[in-house]
């Protein structure tokens, strides 16, 4: 027997990491800030975006594109609106940076201040994959129970802003902003948190200002000359 | 997690390694696995058990090791394990800590049996 034992230590998914990065790149240094935005199904991503492209309309340039596993219906909500381009899995539960890039290519590439890419509506799989955004937002419905930062850690540790929506039944459920609250910051103590109510237009001000401070703060990285970065 | 393809994605790494070393049979992978990778050891086992064979002889070993989330804090530099998802630093109770082990799937080394030649890789 003559064996060998060659040490490699490498992260399996390093080709994948490196296209991510270069995706962030590409679009942070023309200026558009990249939002992932996931959620469980039925939390109000598509809701909040209608109302997101209303605040911004004739100020900010925005684009959305739309994961499900089948039909356009979201893409037929938001194409009154903004450029939209839906992406369907075909059943798979998430959505991976090839299909990012074929939905933009589809929209002819388009350079825009915000480009939102609404996830499949799933807590647990679009945690594991980076599709190059700049900002991971997590919106959480106040239908769906205050307990869920807890059982699915790996996606509200990874956000960067939790959002709390459907905040006009807050009277009629039993959930509680400050718990749930309590339970993310103890993942991401790091987390912005965020409430609102799409539908009304509560919240939606402070939301899209958020937006703002984060295109300014994440992207400055990419106006800097050669030498500071 | 999609264990399937990410141990197509690892058996592909392995094949070029193996030609990259001058060929020879594949006797041993050995994996460490975050646990905040968001695989399942069981179900990256069984999907190995499965889909090694047709690509490596069988007798192709995979060894997994499991290994903590582990953070450094970034205003004390403290390190520490993370236990329960509770990401504040023990230390300082700061809450910008950065990972710096256990969210990744990593490939630690190959172990390959030269004297049967090239035929261990067979695609």
């Amino acid at each position: 027997m003559n064996q060998r034992t060659i040490i490699i230590q490498r992260n399996v998914q390093a080709d994948q990491k490196a296209d991510t990065a270069a995706a962030r790149e590409r679009l942070g240094r023309r200026g558009t800030l990249v939002v992932n935005l996931l959620s469980s199904p039925g939390a109000g991503k598509t809701t909040l975006l209608q109302a997101t492209a209303r605040h911004f309309a004739g100020r900010r340039s925005m684009a959305v594109l739309v994961g499900d596993l089948e039909t356009d219906r979201d893409a037929q909500r938001l194409a009154p609106l903004v450029p939209v381009a839906q992406l369907t899995t075909g059943g798979a539960c998430h959505l991976e940076l090839p299909l990012v890039q074929r939905g933009l290519n589809a929209l002819g590439d388009p350079v825009v201040d915000f480009l939102f890419i609404e996830n499949v509506g799933n807590l647990v799989c679009p945690a594991s994959h980076d599709l190059g955004e700049h900002l991971r937002v997590v919106l959480i419905s106040t239908t769906e129970g205050d307990d869920k930062p807890g059982k699915y850690p790996k996606m509200f540790r990874t956000s960067q802003a939790m959002v709390i929506s459907k905040l006009d039944l807050l009277p009629h459920v039993p959930f509680s902003v400050d718990a749930v609250t309590e339970d993310a910051l103890r993942i991401q103590p790091e987390l912005e948190v965020l409430t609102n109510c799409a539908l009304d237009g509560t919240g939606i001000a402070r939301w899209c200002e958020f937006l703002e401070q984060q295109h300014q703060q994440r992207l400055a990285m990419y106006h800097e000359p050669e030498g500071n970065r | 997690m999609h264990e399937r393809s990410l141990v197509q994605n690892l058996l592909h790494q392995v094949e070029q390694i193996v030609v990259e070393q001058g060929g020879g049979q594949v006797a041993e992978i050995y994996v460490q696995l975050g646990d905040l990778s968001g695989v399942e050891p069981l179900l990256f086992q069984m999907a190995f058990d499965d889909m090694a064979p047709a690509v490596f002889s069988a007798g192709c070993q995979l060894t997994l090791e499991v290994v903590p989330v582990t953070a450094i804090c970034s205003e004390c530099d403290h390190q520490f394990e993370i236990v329960d998802f509770q990401f504040r630093c023990p230390a300082c109770q700061a809450g910008s800590v950065q990972v710096i082990q256990g969210d990744e799937v990593k490939l630690i080394s190959v172990t390959i049996d030269s004297n049967h030649s090239v035929e261990g890789v067979s695609s």
